[in-house]
Order: C-alpha cells, then structure tokens, then sequence
C-alpha cells in the first residue's frame, strides 16, 4: 500500500500546499497548471455529483478510483479542500484527511499566527508534521522504486 | 438494493442513451405565512432555496408551484413575476411546491458531456504510469460505475453505494449494447440508441438485479 | 521539533489574563487612535481577523458540516461562545422572516472588571465578538452583519448581539488565465 501526493487548496482555490511521497508518473506540467488542473477538475466533479445525484447531498463527491490510483477528497465547510492520492487498497483515508485537518492544518497552519491563510504554506514546522503524519498512516508504505 | 440509471457515451463524448430507472421523486408543499421565512434567489431562470432549509424543502430545491399554478422560467403560468408575489402581503397564506431539481434531457447531454474531460485529465493526472481514466466516483447519495470498452463507448451505471455486481452489469449491458444495437442493421454509430428491443431487454436485466441480485444474468 | 504537540491546558490558563490582556489592548489603542469609533473598528477587524481562524478549530474538534438554515447557525455559534468563552448565551428575539436574532448573555467575561469612563460612552468595548462572527461564518460562505444592542457597560442588564443574514456566498470558480 502507498499514498502517493497531496493537495490542499484554500476556499478560493489556491494551492496551499503540494507534497508528494512516492510518485512515479509526472504530469508533464508546471506545479502550478498542475494545481490548477486539479482544482478545475475537483470543481467540475463537484457540480457533476451535485447535478447527477438522485437525492440531496451532504457531503457530496468522496473518492473517485482509476485502474492505478484513488483520489480521496475532504472539503470542509469553510471549503479548504484535501486531496489525497493513494493505490487502490488504501482504506479510512477520509479518516486520516479528517486529522490532517484537526490536528495538523488547523495546529501548525491556522493557529499560526504568521501564517498567511491565502497562501501557500511556508511553515517548516507544518511540513514535518504533516510528513510524519503520513508516515505513522498504515497505509504509507513506500513501494521499492 | 437500487439503481438509480443508466448512461451510454460515445466515443466522442455524445450521450447516445439514458435510461431513468429507479428516481425518487422529492417534492414538499407547505403553506406559508407572510414574511416567507425561506430565503429564495433567482438562478438561470429558476427560483431556488439559497438558505434556511426545513421540513423537507432542501437548500437546491427549486420553487415548482404556488397555490398549484406552475413556476417556469420565474414566471407563473398566468404571467404573473413569481418573486413579486412571494413580496406581496395580500398573498399570503400562500402554498408553495419545492422538489430537488430534475434533470431535462438538454442537462443530461451536457453532464454527459461533461463526464468525458473528467474522465482524461483522472488520467493524465495520475500519479502511476498507464492508468486508465475514472472507474468508480463515489458521493454521500450514490456510486457511479463506468466501464470503458476498447473501441471508447463508454457505460455508466449510477446505483445506491451498497449495490454490489455493478462490473457484471455494466459488461452485461455492453453486451446488449452489442446485441441491440450494433447488430440492428438500422441503427448507424455514434447515434442516439432508440431501439425497443433495448430498452426492454435492459428494463429487464435492472428488475432482474434488483428482485434477485447479481447472480441469475 | 522541540515543540511538543501536547496542547496547553485550558484548565491552566487564567481567564483573568484573557480579560486583562484584552483590557490593556483596547486602553492601548484608545491612546493610540484617540477616536472611540476607530477603535471600535478596529476592535471588529481586530475579531474579524480571529474569526476566520478560530472557525476552522470549531470545525475540526466538531467535526460538523455546512449549515443549511440560519437556526442550525445560531446552534452552532451559540456552542462556540460555551467552547471559547465559557459562557451560553440565549439565542432569542427571532425576526418574523427567520433572518435575524439575538445572542443574549447574562454575563460578559470581556467586561467584568471593566467601567467604561464617561468620555468613552460611544466606544464598543465587544466590537471583538461581532468581528469575530462575521469572520467565522464568512468562513463558511455566510455573509451577516452583526452589532451589539445592549451593553452592560452601558447599564442595560445584559448583553446582546444581533446577528442578521445577508446572503449566501458562492463557491469560487477555477481562475482563468489571466
């Protein structure tokens, strides 16, 4: 099992933070068209669940999978966006999304005076925490490249 | 165990068949004292429930009747400016009808339309060399099934989340798709699919799998 | 690291000081600005600023979701005033469309060692709170105003802040090119 990247947007878009673990295949695009590509598809599936559902929805879109990857998303109600990608047998990953919120986004980033919500993260502190974080998940388990 | 439809996208990304199986119809009327405690904004020609949802009448619900005349286009059938009504004192008590949108053919074709794109960049954004575009997109309310053939038709299957065999049927209504369609000398690709023996055959398959589960087609 | 992720201890910190330093921060900036008003307004920026912050804590230690209508609001803010403050206000005087009401507290932790002097009558000593609701619950794409209807400071009973719904805010769009 493998958690490959993550993404966290701020509720206008931006991208906060990008971190990868193990990822094999780029796109071929600066980090930037990345991010935004990203975040135009995420806004698309969004609308497209909301449309197509039979009935209200709460939460919305939840995971999506491929032959080769799932991408799991968490949005907030503040609407900062979370999106992990992992391999295919990854499970209770909106679980660990929910703590990468609680308790390290909104410790090291939000409490954070200094810090900027609108811009990407700079916080040393935030970044070895969120490794760590990751690391600790069973799910992390990096594949020998 | 329910399945709510079935879409088939060509390969250019034409919706080609839709099939509403199993829709649950959400419609609420309720009977309203002046002021309107529901907040209501005007959106592309529809009146919709922006805020302060309650006893049914859900935020995205969208405003069908008041006092049972028609709302379309944000106008009553008699003409009459629905806002200006709801503003008006004299109207009240008024009987309101909201239900959850549904959807007309013309936004079918454009979600369809739309599931293509998402479909490619699921793709070129993998972080795994050769991976296929979205299989399984699942939300709070459903799961969507899709299925890709080799030639690029799409099928689609969207079904309550704990539906299990969803692969099978998709395969099985490729299947049909082959039987009924491809082979009806009359029906020229890339088309939409209206043939009767279609639809029945596959009105079937759905009853099938809902009374009996998976196993038996 | 040599921070320890281990949180400080609500229990140990002494609302006294929250008070005093709150007190010493608005004495500070009347001298600095000498305008009741501006401080006032500064004081709503001021909350404002914590307000977008502190509702992502709210959010994540209750784990709750998006409001859908203005009483689940009032619920919910009236729980953060208990986690934040340590006081339940009342939430009351319903406006008849449902868009607007109260919170009323019975006692004010800002203001319990404070007389405001009579030069100063104007200055809204918890401006703070109403910065802080409208940032929180932009935050959560809710546009209200909010003020302050009664004030102990003034010799009313309690206090009591209006809060009133003004719209709901979309969901930003992907930024095009340019």
């Amino acid at each position: 099992m493998t958690i490959h990247n993550i993404y966290i947007f701020d509720h206008k878009g931006g991208l906060l933070y990008y971190h990868e673990w193990n990822r094999i295949k780029q796109s071929g695009m600066t980090s930037e068209e990345e991010a935004k590509l990203m975040y135009g598809m995420l806004f698309s599936i969004k609308s497209f669940v909301n449309k197509i559902s039979p009935i209200d929805t709460k939460e919305g879109f939840l995971y999506y999978k491929t032959s080769k990857y799932t991408l799991h998303f968490m949005e907030t109600p503040s609407r900062i966006k979370f999106v992990l990608n992992t391999d295919n047998n990854a499970q209770d990953m909106r679980e660990l999304l929910q703590q990468i919120y609680s308790q390290v986004f909104v410790e090291y980033v939000v409490k954070n005076p200094l810090s900027k919500l609108s811009e990407p993260i700079q916080s040393e502190l935030f970044k070895t925490k969120l490794d760590a974080f990751v690391k600790q998940s069973p799910s992390f388990l990096a594949k020998p490249l | 165990m329910v399945i709510y439809g079935v879409y088939i996208v060509s390969k250019s990304g034409g919706l080609i068949f839709n099939h509403d199986h199993n829709v649950p119809k959400i419609e609420t009327e309720k009977t309203f004292s002046y002021p309107l405690d529901i907040k209501l904004a005007n959106e592309n020609k529809k009146i919709i429930v922006e805020f302060g949802q309650r006893d049914g009448i859900n935020v995205g619900h969208i405003l069908y009747a008041i006092n049972g005349i028609p709302v379309t286009g944000g106008q009553l059938d008699d003409g009459r400016d629905a806002m200006q009504v709801l503003e008006n004192k004299e109207n009240y008590p008024i009987s309101l009808r909201f239900g959850r949108p549904k959807m007309t053919t013309n936004e079918k074709i454009f979600l369809a339309s739309m599931f293509y794109p998402l479909f490619a960049i699921a793709s070129q954004l993998s972080p795994e060399p050769k991976c296929s575009g979205i299989e399984v997109l699942e939300a709070d309310t459903f799961k969507l099934h899709c299925f890709q053939t080799v030639t690029g038709v799409k099928m689609m299957v969207v079904a309550e989340r704990m539906q299990a065999g969803m692969d099978i049927l998709l395969k099985r209504i490729y299947e049909l798709y082959a039987d009924f369609a491809l082979k009806n000398p009359f029906y020229s690709l890339e088309m939409p699919i209206r043939c009767e023996l279609f639809d029945t055959n596959l009105k079937l398959v759905l009853e099938q799998i809902e009374k009996s589960g998976i196993t038996n087609i | 690291m040599s921070r320890s992720s281990s949180r400080i201890d609500t229990k140990k910190v002494n609302s006294e000081l929250v008070t005093l330093t709150y007190g010493a921060l608005v004495a500070q900036m009347i001298k600095d600005l000498d305008n009741a008003d501006d401080v006032s307004k500064q004081l709503e920026r001021l909350g404002y600023n914590m307000g977008i912050r502190i509702v992502e804590d709210f959010l994540s230690k209750t784990g709750s979701g998006r409001c859908l209508d203005l009483k689940d609001t009032a619920d919910k803010v009236q729980m953060a005033f208990k986690m934040y403050l340590g006081v339940q206000p009342n939430v009351a005087n319903w406006s008849a469309a449902g868009d607007e009401f109260s919170f009323i507290l019975d006692s004010n932790p800002l203001t319990e060692l404070v007389e405001l002097p009579d030069d100063l009558k104007n200055l809204k000593y918890c401006n703070i709170i109403c910065g802080v609701l409208r940032g929180a619950l932009e935050m959560v794409h809710l546009d209200v105003q909010s003020w302050i209807v009664q004030d102990q400071l003034k010799g009313d009973s309690n206090t009591e802040i209006r809060l009133k719904f003004i719209r709901r805010l979309e969901d930003s769009i992907p930024a095009g090119e340019d």
